[in-house]
């Protein structure tokens, strides 16, 4: 499976199917609390099996370079978006600052995603990337928040909050810990839970995306705070930040299938980790707006579009 | 007959994420009791809403206590600046109570 192949791979298909239940208007739900339990499952998952790769593999300077290239995308990748959001959006420097937080984070589903279509194509990205994924969730918050300050003067947290915030994040921690988890117990560790969290990864997988097709369509369908120009921004932000990961990947000498997941993450959008973090530190700012951005927008165009884009680019900058 | 007093009652629709602040502003009022209750959607000027646990972000929650008329008055004074920037929607009514020395 390449190319636009995996636009049929049943992942992609009951994401298709979700939101076309609800844009029919189908009762069609998964209860919250599960949704919220596949979610933890799929992080705790991602980030054992990052872990079991990277002990397997041995530590090493390409995987420090790749982490580095992570984390400043993720402090730089706000500022031009803000700046876009300012003139081309224009949007106030509250919600463009917290708009621009959620571009600079990642989302966790959209790489999940990714990396299985990476691996069905042939070219999985290294285990390590999940970690750079875990470095890359925060750093965009701080930035948002600062942007936030010196252009409106919206007040900040203290340290010890956005400390609490950030690195104590809970999407964070989970991914961060299962990884480390992965690495100590290493392969013969990781064999007798392999049943629960690799086994049943795609099925768990097809599901969270079935509702996340729900939920997106849903909020596309309410996205009173949407407009042309946020939503065409919503698809614009995710191309060019996907191909500056990709490119940079490229540059720092990554794999093609590597390349192409840093570009997924640098041309994903949070909706899972910065939203709660943004709506408590940035009250005045609109969820509806920044939400229906990254959920109802630029998510499903990263499912459908944006992952087979982004691994063309790769395909053809780093060679397939 | 059972004696009972009057006191406020006052219940906060607030955003999961925000509810520390409203706590907070309900314990410098010095409101000691209160209870969190879940909700499962609606629709406001924002249009409709409903429990959000993956991203958390919209995820309503409401803010109930029973208080004193002038601590009423307190939290009232505290959340009232805030109440447009942070999306609360208010609600203070009279209600009658038994063991008054409880609120």
């Amino acid at each position: 499976m390449g190319g636009w192949d995996v636009l049929l791979s049943p992942v992609i298909l009951f994401f298709v199917l979700g939101a076309l239940a609800a844009f029919a208007r189908s009762d069609l739900s998964i209860p919250e609390s599960i949704a919220k339990g596949m979610s933890l499952y799929l992080m705790a998952s991602i980030g054992l099996k990052g872990g079991v790769q990277v002990a397997a593999a041995g530590l090493s300077v390409e995987i420090l370079l790749a982490a580095i290239t992570g984390l400043a995308l993720s402090f730089l990748i706000p500022v031009p978006a803000f700046l876009l959001l300012r003139r081309a959006g224009r949007l106030d420097p509250i919600n463009a600052a917290a708009v621009a937080a959620h571009y600079g984070s990642v989302s966790v589903v959209t790489f999940v995603t990714g990396v299985e279509t990476l691996t069905a194509a042939g070219i999985p990205p290294a285990g390590y990337m999940v970690a750079v994924m875990a470095l890359m969730e925060t750093p965009a918050i701080i930035i948002g928040l600062l942007l936030a300050r010196r252009t409106s003067g919206a007040a900040l947290p203290t340290r010890g909050g956005l400390f609490h915030e950030t690195v104590l994040n809970g999407s964070v921690v989970l991914l961060l810990g299962s990884f480390l988890i992965g690495f100590i117990t290493g392969k013969d560790g990781f064999a007798p839970v392999a049943p629960v969290f690799d086994t049943a990864f795609r099925g768990v997988l097809c599901l969270f995306l079935l509702d996340m097709g729900l939920i997106a369509a849903r909020r596309l369908q309410d996205a009173r705070a949407l407009t042309a120009r946020t939503a065409a921004l919503a698809v614009l932000l995710p191309i060019c930040n996907g191909t500056i990961g990709v490119l940079t990947g490229a540059l720092i000498g990554l794999d093609t299938g590597s390349a192409a997941a840093l570009g997924i993450l640098a041309g994903s959008a949070s909706y899972i980790a910065v939203p709660a973090v943004i709506r408590q530190t940035l009250p005045q700012a609109d969820p509806g707006l920044y939400l229906g951005m990254s959920l109802a927008v630029t998510f499903p165009f990263n499912i459908t579009l944006g992952i087979p884009l982004y691994t063309m680019l790769a395909e053809r900058i780093v060679g397939s | 007959m059972t004696e009972t007093v009057e006191r406020r009652r006052i219940e906060v629709l607030v955003d999961a994420p925000l509810v520390k602040s409203v706590v907070r502003a309900s314990e410098e009022a010095g409101i000691r009791g209160y209870t969190l209750l879940p909700t499962l959607g609606g629709a406001g000027a924002g249009g409709r809403w409903s429990d959000d646990q993956v991203s958390g972000a919209q995820s309503k929650v409401i803010f109930l206590t029973v208080t004193t008329q002038a601590k009423c008055d307190a939290l009232t004074d505290r959340l009232a600046p805030i109440l447009e920037s942070h999306g609360l929607v208010l609600f203070i009514s009279p209600v009658d109570v038994v063991r008054a020395e409880k609120f």
